[in-house]
């Protein structure tokens, strides 16, 4: 279990988290989503000893991370990828973590042959390509079989089948009763992985639920509408105390779904041209809830898509 | 989702037990051995160390054998440490300084937050290293050297000012590679630490003495290079230096206080 409050960190006059408070339980997936430069990092720093707050407290499985007596063996992180010494071997890499906090050395084999680098694991760190070196990240990160896994970024420079497994290994993690914590810009990812997220936007808290209860209250859904007598079915819709919104030759309605609306406009004698549900996805939820808060803006805006 | 966490196996989260500095030291042992760096700077150590001895003592025995010559042959004995202690400052300064260049440090500092522990690890084992090799080096140049210096019929005795500047160089240069540590650890960055302690050695230190007066003398004297120095050589080139312990002394001190200032900045800042 990770916990944060009232969590700050400010740089100079640039404040990176503001005062936020959250709580990853063990035994699922939370997703950790912003924008870059929302304070993901950070926090994740600050979760881990190595960045200390400006004010507030975080603490893991109760208490500071740094009082951890072997800390590798309470929370195992992935951090960035390539934060290896690229002479070092990959085997040589775990065997010096595995050192340091009292870990068996029987475990780096483990761990080299669970994320697949086994046969590749004498070679020197820095011909690995960035994908190779996120398993070798993901690997140390579970080194030492703790009950708290925290992944920045993880499925960075990962090909899909890199991505698959890294979903599939979060899920067991967590199905072995395991806090797992796991940071990503993608929602498309997040929304994939986790079961509970929590949305950081400028440094604070924007969103703190199950994925259900997200795509619940923010991904918008409507049900469009296509008539002859667009005036008329409007008219009718209106008149029943439905959310109507007219967009040039199609009526948007939200408080009642597509075949209740069909029945409807049937039941009055009344022809219809479509009739579709239209839902925005996460992603459009996800930018919607972030637009202020991004650092840096494109001009393109983001289309709903049908689903 | 409910049913999910509910169903979840309780994990055992009892605290593991409580690792000493031995685990880091065995860790940064593990780090130090598993890089050809290391070993490549090890080797030009030695290599040019003794060979720089070797070839200034064959380039240069007639010359001190003859009545002409203004310096002694202990003065030659262990010359090859100018060179050497590039390599050895160079050592110290990696071992810290490429974990800033990797951001391996975040992953070091988060396996020890105890972090004076890392520092002082790799204090200790860069010392160790260099104890032996500057040890191993002195001697192989001494026995090169001192074959030319013997056939002009001024070789020297392995015996008093001479052996003590045998493992002099091992102490010099250990403490040369704890300077590179705690210069690592300041600067964080390769190219700059290894500049700045290159730049010290070699320019700052010449320069220094050229301050008029006694206010450049002591200057001089006290700098941690020409300190050190004095230890690793029977008779030193530039006179009026401190005598060998005292110098050693001084440089000791002055080690310490850059390796107490690293661990401060260790602690306070974030990684």
């Amino acid at each position: 279990m990770i916990r944060a409050q009232a969590l700050t960190k400010t740089y100079g006059d640039r404040t990176a988290v503001n005062g936020i408070d959250f709580t990853v339980e063990p035994g699922r997936v939370t997703g950790f989503l912003g924008p870059n430069g929302a304070g993901k990092s950070t926090t994740m720093r600050m979760i881990l000893g190595l960045d200390a707050p400006t004010r507030g407290t975080v603490t893991v499985n109760g208490h500071r991370y740094g009082s951890s007596p072997a800390p590798l063996r309470e929370i195992g992180a992935l951090l960035e990828a390539h934060a290896i010494h690229p002479g070092r071997s990959a085997r040589d890499h775990l065997r010096w973590m595995a050192a340091s906090n009292g870990i068996r050395t029987t475990r780096v084999g483990e761990v080299l042959e669970q994320v697949g680098l086994d046969t590749v694991a004498g070679q020197r760190a820095g011909r690995f390509s960035l994908g190779m070196g996120q398993r070798l990240g993901i690997a140390s990160a579970l080194l030492g079989d703790p009950p708290v896994v925290v992944l920045d970024e993880p499925v960075n420079g990962l090909d899909p089948e890199g991505i698959r497994w890294v979903r599939q290994l979060a899920r067991q993690l967590a199905d072995e009763g395991r806090t797992v914590f796991v940071s990503s810009h993608l929602m498309s990812e997040m929304a994939l992985m986790a079961d509970h997220l929590i949305v950081i936007g400028r440094g604070t808290i924007l969103a703190d639920c199950s994925m259900q209860q997200f795509m619940t209250d923010h991904a918008a859904s409507y049900v469009r509408v296509k008539a002859p007598q667009s005036t008329d079915v409007e008219s009718l819709l209106v008149g029943r105390g439905l959310e109507v919104n007219r967009v040039d030759d199609e009526i948007r309605v939200q408080g009642l779904d597509a075949a209740a609306i069909g029945e409807l406009v049937g039941s009055n004698g009344l022809l219809l041209h479509e009739l579709t549900l239209v839902r925005s996805s996460l992603e459009d939820a996800f930018m919607a809830l972030t637009a202020d808060s991004v650092e840096y803006h494109a001009e393109a805006q983001p289309k709903a898509v049908a689903a | 989702m409910t049913a999910q966490v509910e169903a979840a196996p309780e994990l055992k989260t009892a605290p593991p037990a409580r690792v000493g500095f031995t685990a880091v030291l065995r860790s940064e042992r593990i780090k130090l051995t598993s890089v050809r760096s290391t070993w490549w700077t090890v080797v030009a150590l030695v290599v040019l160390g003794a060979g720089l001895t070797t070839a200034l003592c064959w380039g240069n025995a007639e010359w001190l054998a003859s009545g002409d010559a203004d310096e002694a042959p202990g003065s030659f004995i262990t010359v090859g440490m100018t060179l050497a202690q590039v390599c050895a400052l160079v050592l110290g300064v990696l071992t810290a300084s490429s974990e800033y260049g990797t951001g391996m440090i975040r992953t070091t500092l988060a396996a020890t937050p105890v972090r004076g522990r890392v520092l002082l690890a790799k204090a200790v084992l860069v010392a160790a290293v260099l104890m032996v090799a500057g040890t191993v080096t002195a001697l192989l140049g001494y026995a090169g050297g001192n074959y030319f210096l013997d056939r002009e019929g001024i070789g020297l005795a392995l015996e008093g000012d001479v052996a003590r500047a045998m493992y002099g160089s091992g102490l010099f240069l250990a403490g040369l590679g704890v300077l590179g540590v705690a210069v690592g650890f300041l600067v964080r960055h390769t190219a700059a630490a290894i500049s700045i302690v290159l730049a010290q050695i070699f320019v700052v230190e010449a320069l220094v003495g050229l301050i008029p007066g006694s206010v450049g003398d002591w200057a001089a004297k006290l700098m941690p290079g020409n300190a050190g120095l004095q230890i690793a050589s029977p008779t030193t080139f530039i006179p009026d230096m401190l005598d060998p312990w005292p110098a050693f002394g001084v440089f000791s001190l002055e080690v310490a206080a850059l390796l107490v200032l690293a661990w401060l900045m260790l602690r306070r800042r974030d990684a």
